[in-house]
């Protein structure tokens, strides 16, 4: 066989390792292709990190994490008059909000972006046909109404404290898929977006799309319409790479410049990655707004047990697990909000590696330990509990077995039973039919958890299984600070607000919190003025600023 | 002649239709829906929005009604929409196809180019030193698994020496028959190993039976060459049952595709249905399932052909 | 000629007797050496070898020795449980096909010969990620932690019974002649019977034979289904498990991809041979 493998390389000449170098393009590499270009349909982070080059969103969160415009001149406000307080015929309180579209904000034929293209994409999005993925921000919109050709206005069916944040309400062309709108049924179908989608005219963004290879690269280039700063590359080529060690492969021989963050390499093989080439590349970790953490089943009779799950905290290390598995880019989770949210507070109950304390509050709960074995209560049960995660997240495998090893040391027999998402997400939590599960939420700032806190989102056949309180919390303080929060408008007031409804989660500990996951981006060190957001909206929404520094002589010294 | 080559089209057309009921309720049985996977990728997503969702893509009617409406579809050539790709499935499907094709093509010649003669060889003095090697490594390639073997060969030849590529069809930027050449050594090289062991071994049996039979000894007697025994007499009677068992052998051929596909993240039509399957891509699993029984059922079907062809004795009516 | 003889047999058996001796010795193997197949260490992730831990440590810092060991006990149960099973089921249906004959031979034959050259391991793959649920396979059953061992038992027996049925079918269909069978029927013994008390007791060679080959080809099978995530599902550790995370490592620590490998293939080879050392050693009519 060692002849036949000589032949074969002796046949192949090498592929030229380094494509012809141009000065004005980037190539990124993400690990997903997108399975739609539509803004509406399946929203996936593959999509939105394409389109954050090529789209741009009325509002959004900054990496700052403030709310701005990007395609509005002025954020409302009931300061600058732009939105007024109405009351509802079934006697609510709800809000109306004018945005005037920016003069320059053009799609890539040239026509500018309109009211009536605001009216038209609501429209879209409130038709239950059209298969929008996330109908609830279109659900709260009640009205739309363009005012004239930049102007419109749109009502809200509530006053909440974000009013103004539009973030999601994605703006289409209607003059060109007005057409596929036709049979809203046929809409995901037919939409320009995945039949045609170099089309001109359907993208208001920087960039254009001009070639789209499925399954392989799309490619980008300058829209001339583009009203903003000029970006700096001519060119870009999304590569969608799912291999990781192709992926890394590609990065090293040239052919990807970068690999974003957002939907790149997972953090442990980012940190082998740099181990490997320290120096050749800029690799920024910038946590996220991943809360990762285990829901508890509050009405498991050994959970329901205070005691218990404070034990579960205090048994096991997270500061380690961090800091060995993951190089300490992940901090450790006190409560579901992350150290670079603004509501943010450090002042809450706290739970260091401590065994000794969790085996005495397993003691004061009545599981008594004889020895090594496995703790067991006063009937002699044994203290077993179940978690489940989904299954094929190798970061999540090895943190539970972790976990395993470290409650084990303190007499809690822990069993693994892991599902795919799709059965873990669409059944056993929506039935309840888990006792522990470790998971994530990823969210905007100072993104409400309603539905994952209050009493009346607990799923149930009564509600028809709506809700994600899947833990089953009860507390009539947090449903409180909750509703308080949602329409508390003054910041100072509200944050006093948070960071009671914080202090009372690490207290209570419905889930037991462990970290917040960071994403790394790895970039070349020619490239600067790649900002990473940490939240759910991509860096890609400020690719203008992204720009070139000393690329040539980089490459030469290689 | 014309008569058995219609049954056996019909044949194939039954096996074909039964296993598209039976794969397509095997698919059924995968946890979860399309629907379902949203949800788990988007928290925003209610039990509401789900339940609209579902009655939008059919997925609340009962099985064999979803069959029937599949079927109908299918018989007019639209297999459907992948849902992992958004476009239609056989868009999706055909360039796979090609790559896989090529992949299992130049495999499958360069098996048969290193095993057969090494089996013929071995089968002429059973027992011999050569004989003893060629059973060893034939039994080493059987035995080893071929998902491991890809990782070893990756290991050595793209992670240490840096030689070769360790995934993909090809490198981004670069472009080229010598690069899509680069990206297909290591999956040729593991998807060849993998089936030279039987290859060898069947090539060598069937020679053993036919070197014993009556004719060789007359023609040895007769004091025709040894090359000219070997390859005249001996070898064609050979290949008579070869081809039944390299049809069969078909199937197996796909399923390391599978593997190899998998491990070096090449294109092909094996990747492609693990990921369906994985992504509940309902359309894509199951078209890409029954093409790869479609090719299967050919290959015997061919095979068949071959068979009467190369055996004058043999007549089908 | 006994068996024994055989270099294949003997080389084949006792590589499997070593390999079952010393995942029965384990639980003496970890006291030994002070540790637990599970413990977790994270300050001693990817160790080199030392006394301690005479393999090193993986990437959670568990000694890889009692790792592979315990990756043994259940990749050996898993092969060994399914090869019976499927011995079982081939064996009924190899008889079944061979002592009746006629429609019902041709109709079971063209069964076999389609599972053989189905491409099977996509199949499976669905196979595999079937809902447990729609199955109606019962809750307490379902959430057992050993239930990815059960069903990747029953997966793999539902293909791995061809070889057996094929030889088995052979060696009826050349009883099914004999005297003593024919004597047998003369007598009136019912069916059941003949197949029972006659022939299966002269059918131990070929199943002895194809059921040790048959446990090579299914240990291939679970390592490759468990490699891919759809198999023994960890916790527990299975060979084919333990190499699922090794793409990601396999610059940092080559040798946590190269020895659960090395395991199945010995393993695999082993059975190999001795399945076929048995076959030239038992079958008279191919030794030459």
């Amino acid at each position: 066989m060692r002849r036949v493998l000589v032949v074969l390389l002796c046949l192949l000449v090498p592929a030229a390792a380094y494509a012809a170098e141009r000065a004005d393009e980037l190539s990124i590499g993400i690990s997903q292709f997108p399975a739609t270009l539509n803004p509406l349909i399946n929203p996936m982070v593959a999509k939105s990190y394409v389109l954050g080059l090529v789209r741009r969103p009325l509002t959004t969160y900054d990496a700052d994490w403030k709310l701005v415009c990007m395609l509005c001149e002025t954020l409302p406000s009931f300061a600058n008059g732009l939105a007024q307080k109405i009351a509802l015929p079934d006697g609510k309180t709800g809000v109306r909000l004018t945005y005037t579209l920016k003069a320059d904000a053009r799609w890539d034929d040239g026509t500018p972006v309109t009211g009536d293209d605001a009216v038209f994409s609501w429209q879209v999005g409130r038709n239950p046909q059209t298969g929008v993925a996330e109908a609830e921000l279109y659900r709260r919109m009640i009205d739309v109404k363009a005012i004239d050709a930049r102007t419109f206005t749109v009502t809200l069916d509530r006053l909440t404290f974000d009013y103004a944040a539009l973030n999601d309400f994605e703006i289409l062309p209607a003059r060109i898929e007005r057409a596929a709108f036709a049979q809203p049924a046929e809409y995901r179908i037919r939409s320009r977006y995945d039949t045609d989608p170099t089309v001109r005219g359907l993208y208001d963004g920087p960039y254009r799309i001009t070639e789209v290879a499925p399954g392989s690269h799309i490619v980008l280039e300058r829209n001339p319409a583009w009203g903003g700063r000029r970006p700096y590359f001519r060119r870009i080529v999304v590569w969608s790479v799912e291999n990781t060690a192709a992926l890394e492969a590609n990065l090293l021989a040239g052919g990807l410049d970068m690999v974003a963050g957002e939907l790149g390499l997972p953090l442990d093989e980012a940190l082998a990655f740099a181990q490997r080439h320290r120096g050749a590349f800029n690799i920024i970790y910038k946590p996220g707004l991943n809360y990762e953490h285990i829901d508890l089943n509050l009405d498991d009779p050994v959970l329901a047990d205070l005691r218990v799950r404070q034990a579960l905290l205090y048994a096991i290390d997270r500061g380690a697990i961090g800091q060995e598995l993951f190089a300490g880019r992940d901090p450790v989770a006190n409560s579901f909000v992350p150290p670079l949210d603004w509501v943010y507070t450090a002042d809450v109950p706290r739970y260091p590696y401590d065994p000794a304390k969790a085996r005495a509050l397993l003691d004061a709960a009545g599981w008594h330990a004889k020895g090594t074995a496995v703790r067991r209560n006063a009937a002699g049960r044994r203290l077993v509990l179940t978690l489940a995660t989904t299954s094929g997240n190798r970061s999540r495998e090895l943190v539970e077995e972790v976990l395993q090893s470290q409650w084990r040391d303190v007499g809690i027999a822990v069993r693994l039973k892991n599902q795919p998402a799709r059965v873990l997400f669409g059944d056993s939590m929506i039935k309840r039919r888990f006792r522990m599960a470790m998971f994530a939420w990823s969210a905007a700032p100072e993104d409400v958890p309603r539905s994952e806190l209050r009493s009346d989102e607990i799923p149930s056949p009564a509600n028809n299984w709506s809700g994600e309180n899947f833990v089953g919390w009860r507390n009539a303080e947090a449903d409180q600070l909750l509703d308080a929060i949602e329409t508390e408008l003054d910041r100072a007031k509200r944050a006093v607000l948070w960071h009671r409804l914080e202090a009372l989660y690490a207290a209570q500990l419905p889930a037991l919190p462990l970290y917040f996951r960071a994403d790394a981006f790895i970039l070349p060190k020619w490239l600067a003025g790649v900002t990473p957001t940490g939240h759910e909206y991509p860096s890609t929404f400020w690719v203008e600023q992204w720009h070139a520094v000393g690329r040539g002589a980089q490459a030469r010294a290689q | 002649m014309s008569r058995f080559v219609v049954r056996r089209i019909v044949e194939i057309l039954v096996v074909l239709a039964v296993m598209s009921l039976v794969i397509y309720a095997l698919i059924g049985l995968m946890p979860g829906d399309p629907v379902d996977l949203m949800i788990a990728s988007n928290p925003h997503l209610t039990v509401a929005d789900a339940a609209r969702l579902k009655a939008l893509y059919g997925l609340d009617k009962p099985l064999l009604e979803r069959y029937a409406a599949w079927l109908g579809a299918a018989l007019h050539g639209d297999f459907g929409y992948s849902r992992l790709y958004a476009r239609s499935t056989l868009a999706v499907l055909i360039p796979r196809l090609g790559n896989t094709a090529l992949l299992m093509g130049m495999s499958f010649a360069l098996t048969l180019a290193l095993a057969w003669p090494l089996g013929l060889l071995a089968a002429r003095r059973p027992g011999s030193w050569f004989d003893g090697v060629a059973n060893l490594s034939s039994f080493a390639t059987i035995s080893v698994p071929s998902f491991w073997l890809a990782l070893m060969l990756i290991l050595v030849f793209a992670v240490q020496l840096g030689w070769l590529p360790p995934g993909g069809a090809a490198t981004i930027g670069a472009g080229g028959v010598a690069d899509r050449a680069d990206h297909l050594v290591l999956p040729v090289i593991t998807l060849t190993l993998v089936n030279f062991g039987p290859q060898l071994r069947y090539m060598r049996a069937a020679m053993m039976e036919t070197l014993h039979q009556d004719y060789i000894r007359t023609a040895r007697a007769k004091g025709a060459g040894e090359a000219r025994i070997l390859t005249r007499h001996a070898l064609r009677n050979a290949l008579i049952p070869l081809i039944t068992v390299v049809a069969l052998s078909f199937g197996s051929l796909f399923s390391g595709a599978l593997v190899t596909e998998t491990m070096f993240a090449y294109p092909g039509m094996g990747k492609l249905i693990y990921d369906a399957v994985l992504g509940n891509d309902y359309n894509l699993a199951l078209a890409g399932l029954l093409f790869a029984t479609l090719m299967t059922l050919l290959a015997n079907f061919a095979a068949d052909l071959a068979y009467a062809a190369a055996d004058p004795r043999i007549a089908y009516r | 000629m006994s068996a024994l003889a055989q270099p294949r047999v003997r080389f084949g058996g006792s590589v499997l007797l070593a390999l079952a001796l010393a995942v029965v010795l384990t639980p003496w193997i970890a006291q030994a050496l002070g540790a637990h197949a599970d413990t977790v260490d994270l300050y001693h992730r990817f160790a080199a070898p030392s006394l301690r831990h005479p393999l090193g440590t993986d990437e959670l810092g568990r000694d890889l020795l009692l790792r592979l060991l315990a990756g043994g006990q259940v990749s050996l149960l898993v092969g060994i449980t399914a090869a019976l099973a499927a011995a079982v089921l081939g064996t009924a249906i190899g008889l079944v096909a061979g002592y009746f004959g006629g429609r019902l031979d041709a109709l079971l034959m063209r069964l076999t010969d389609g599972v053989i050259a189905l491409p099977l391991l996509p199949l499976l793959v669905v196979l595999a990620a079937a809902d447990l649920h729609k199955l109606g396979v019962p809750a307490a059953l379902r959430d057992s932690e050993a239930m990815s061992l059960y069903r990747i038992i029953v997966l793999v027996t539902l293909v791995g019974w061809t070889t057996v049925a094929r030889l088995v079918r052979g060696t009826t269909l050349s009883l099914r002649q004999q005297d003593f069978v024919r004597a047998a029927e003369a007598l009136g013994a019912s069916h059941r019977r003949i197949m029972l008390v006659h022939i299966l007791p002269n059918l131990a060679t070929p199943i002895i034979v194809a059921t040790s080959l048959a446990v090579g080809e299914i240990i291939l099978l679970e390592s490759v289904l468990s490699f891919l995530g759809l198999g023994v599902a960890p916790p527990l550790a299975s060979w084919g498990n333990m190499l699922t995370g090794a793409e990601e490592t396999i610059a940092l620590a080559p040798m946590l991809a190269v020895y659960p490998g090395a395991l199945i293939f010995l393993t695999v080879m082993a059975c190999n041979l001795l399945g076929d050392g048995l076959q030239q050693a038992l079958d008279p009519r191919r030794r030459r």
